[in-house]
């Protein structure tokens, strides 16, 4: 399905079928006008972009810029390191794993998607969701199935990237060139 | 439109936070509100502080609208986060610790300044101006997202540093009001924010906490201020209360002195195997400092801890140079030049060549928070016996390495031959003091416990002592004291004393001192001979006295009142004994030195 085909379709259910309704209605903060109770209290409000005329860029070099500028992501990437010792390539590491980590902190909160210790028994439901759990190893028969967690999985608690508003032609610029004066 | 919100405001020296609460419910919880502020050019983030610094643009990041917000489209400058950053990379256009500035009386604070030894082509401005860009963006992230509430109409509370003088409170207000800030703003000592705080998290179990008689000491360590605060636990009709009973100087050391320090071993280290930093390495080895400081510092951290710097180019890993810190080494430079065990009798050591000098601001010349607690608590103890807390409430990121805690502790028990307890705060210890003024917010609407206080300091007003005048010796200077220490808000009083003299037609000019310590000092005590560490002279006051036909004399006569408004704002009127007419004092921040 493409974007205008999803956009055009969502755009009637809302007027035709009320559970739809509902579950969109979340995602605009829309509770009241459709008939949930709810104070005037406060959503988190991501920020609002000022003005269309702004370039949209594509979230995947937004959040690239992001690692680079705090975490030096996209330079660590580009050297080569066969030529350098471990001890080497180790200290330039810890800053890089330090700051990046903190990026990934604060952009995605992310969490374990299953609260068990990996190695522990995990039972496995009938209807589970394929994207959400990931079967390996003896694979037969139907669930319910019992096997051992090997990986708890990740899930971002939240997805908050900077918001970029620069001009059409940076919309690529992952890091701006430095240039010092003297 | 009543309020809806209890909101506190930390204006920081390093980083602005704002926290709030609704008013409508009891135990309603503290929320910190997300800012949204430029963190590169062209980008915007939300986070929790709004780092305090200001970049002035150049013309052509203006032009490109390289730091517009979504409610303003065309800013000349940033402030938060990118401007934390621009202050490394481009320190001749960024302004920081504006705060340090409004508390400098050497300087004229509402002129444009900033940053200091900026080059000839850069708009500066002052630090009232600097303050006002902070708030204001506060307010503007607070309308945008309350867009139905707006912050003037909110209860607001802002927090300043305790040893604030009348006048560098003055010009908080003042910066407040240009924010756009409510009228009914009020103003509170950070450490007593901190104490509100933890009153938030413990709730009535306080009373359990503390008991009648304990000395309650506040000890704050921000980035570039240390400040202490005594709060002592009274019974008012059989209830227990708090009051504030001292509050200290003004200490220009904090925890970024400490970082320097770090940095200035490591820079040793590097020399050593023969690598000179640049200015730009400098920089980034003062912030690898900071994380090697608090990995060395944590409980089980490392014996030693690499501060590395990466290569400046796209070169990362070529150009990174190492050296190892051992955790033993840093603990000790710390732990005895910012917190020795020193005697109950020491004395802050006063020296003006050395010590940390930097943007031109007066920085202590003993780093040695301790010497300076154990002075504070001398002074503020009477015929030579400190006073002794029972308790410490520790504020300010500095503790968040416990080494420092338990130094201090260590250091009050051998003072004392006994145990002093350290109160359980909240850990977050970067958002307490705005939290803690979002519950002073919402606790003033007679909602809670508060605590009492009154002014901070006793206020004197210089006269000439009468007499003969000598020639070529000048008139020997009395202080005459105006406002008594813990004067009550919303109280006035007429100072008795003689009739003063004003010229009529001329600006009536005063010089004005506070003093922290003399307690004892009442509404017209005449203090003639005093020095510097008893009171200090801050910025002078000024009326004007119009020329008027009904005055024949060319003097008129006037007696002083000193009215601390509601709001917790100091004002002094001279009255006219001979008419209706009384004239107001006001700061000159200008003209000092």
């Amino acid at each position: 399905m493409n974007r205008v085909e999803l956009a055009l379709r969502t755009f009637f259910w809302i007027f035709f079928k009320k559970e739809f309704r509902d579950k969109i209605a979340p995602y605009f903060d829309y509770k009241r006008q459709i008939g949930v109770e709810e104070e005037a209290e406060e959503k988190a409000v991501p920020v609002v972009l000022p003005q269309e005329k702004k370039t949209r860029r594509s979230d995947a070099v937004g959040l690239l810029a992001l690692l680079q500028r705090e975490g030096r992501l996209v330079d660590f990437f580009k050297e080569p390191i066969d030529s350098y010792s471990d001890a080497q390539i180790g200290a330039a590491v810890r800053d890089v794993h330090k700051d990046c980590a903190a990026v990934l902190e604060r952009v995605f909160d992310i969490i374990p998607l299953v609260e068990k210790e990996e190695g522990t028994q995990m039972p496995v439901l009938p209807g589970f969701d394929p994207d959400q759990i990931r079967l390996t190893g003896n694979v037969a028969g139907n669930p319910p199935y019992n096997g051992i967690l090997r990986h708890c999985g990740w899930k971002a608690n939240r997805c908050e990237l900077p918001l970029w508003q620069g001009a059409e032609e940076a919309v690529n610029v992952v890091a701006p060139a430095e240039v010092e004066l003297n | 439109m009543a309020s809806k919100y209890a909101i506190g405001i930390d204006l920081g020296t390093t980083n602005c936070v704002l926290a709030y609460r609704t008013l409508e419910e009891e135990n309603a919880e503290i929320k910190l509100l997300e800012v949204p502020q430029a963190s590169a050019a062209s980008t915007i983030e939300n986070r929790y502080s709004l780092p305090s610094f200001c970049y002035l643009a150049t013309e052509a990041e203006s032009a490109a609208a390289a730091f517009s917000l979504p409610w303003d489209d065309n800013k000349d400058y940033a402030v938060g986060e990118l401007a934390r950053r621009q202050s490394a990379d481009v320190p001749g256009r960024t302004v920081a610790a504006a705060k340090s500035w409004l508390a400098h009386s050497r300087v004229d604070r509402r002129d444009a300044i900033l940053p200091w030894n900026a080059p000839e082509d850069v708009k500066k401005i002052s630090p009232v101006e600097a303050s006002r860009r902070y708030l204001r963006h506060l307010v503007d992230a607070w309308n945008n997202k309350f867009p139905q509430e707006p912050l003037a109409l909110q209860q607001v509370v802002l927090t300043v540093p305790a040893s604030f003088d009348a006048s560098a409170r003055e010009l908080t207000m003042e910066a407040a009001r240009l924010a756009g800030l409510p009228e009914s703003l009020v103003l509170l000592e950070e450490p007593q924010a901190a104490v509100y705080a933890w009153l938030a998290d413990v709730g009535d179990g306080w009373r359990k906490k503390l008991r009648l008689g304990d000395n309650l000491l506040v000890f704050d360590v921000g980035g570039g201020t240390t400040d202490f605060t005594l709060i002592g636990v009274e019974e008012e009709n059989g209830e227990l209360t708090l009051k504030r009973i001292a509050v200290g100087n003004h200490i220009l050391v904090g925890g970024d002195n400490m970082d320097l320090t770090i940095a200035h071993v490591a820079r040793n280290i590097f020399a050593d195997k023969g690598i000179n930093l640049d200015p730009w390495q400098s920089v980034a080895l003062w912030h690898s400092c900071r994380a090697a400081k608090e990995h060395l510092l944590s409980e089980d951290g490392p014996q030693v801890y690499p501060v590395t710097i990466l290569g400046r180019g796209s070169k990362l890993i070529g150009g990174t140079v190492t050296a190892e810190l051992s955790a033993e080494q840093v603990k000790s430079i710390l732990a005895e030049g910012f917190f020795p065990i020193c005697k109950a009798d020491a004395v802050p050591v006063r020296k003006s060549a050395s010590g940390f000098r930097e943007l031109g601001l007066a920085f202590e010349s003993d780093a040695a928070v301790t010497r300076h607690l154990a002075n504070f608590l001398r002074v503020q103890g009477q015929n030579g016996v400190s006073v002794q807390p029972s308790h410490v409430l520790f504020n300010g990121g500095v503790f968040k390495a416990d080494i420092f805690k338990s130094r201090t502790l260590e250091a009050v028990k051998s003072w004392f031959g006994e145990d002093v307890e350290s109160l359980e705060q909240n850990p977050d210890l970067d958002y307490s003091v705005a939290r803690g003024a979002s519950f002073y917010a919402f606790v003033k609407q007679g909602k809670g416990l508060r605590i009492r206080g009154g002014a901070a300091r006793s206020y004197y007003v210089g006269i000439e002592t009468s007499g003969p005048a000598v020639p070529g010796m000048e008139r020997p200077l009395s202080a005459l004291c105006v406002v008594p220490f813990g004067m009550e808000e919303g109280s006035q009083i007429d100072v008795p004393s003689e009739e003063i003299g004003l010229v009529v037609g001329e600006p009536a000019k005063f010089r004005f001192f506070s003093s922290s310590v003399r307690h004892q000092d009442t509404a017209g005590t005449i203090v003639e001979r005093f020095n510097d560490t008893q009171i200090e002279e801050t910025d002078s006051l000024e009326a004007d006295l119009p020329a008027d036909e009904k005055f024949t004399d060319m003097y008129v006569p006037v007696l002083f009142q000193s009215r601390i408004t509601e709001l917790g704002v100091f004002e002094l009127w001279c009255r006219s004994t001979i008419s209706d007419d009384s004239w107001k004092l006001e700061f000159s921040v200008r003209e000092n030195q």
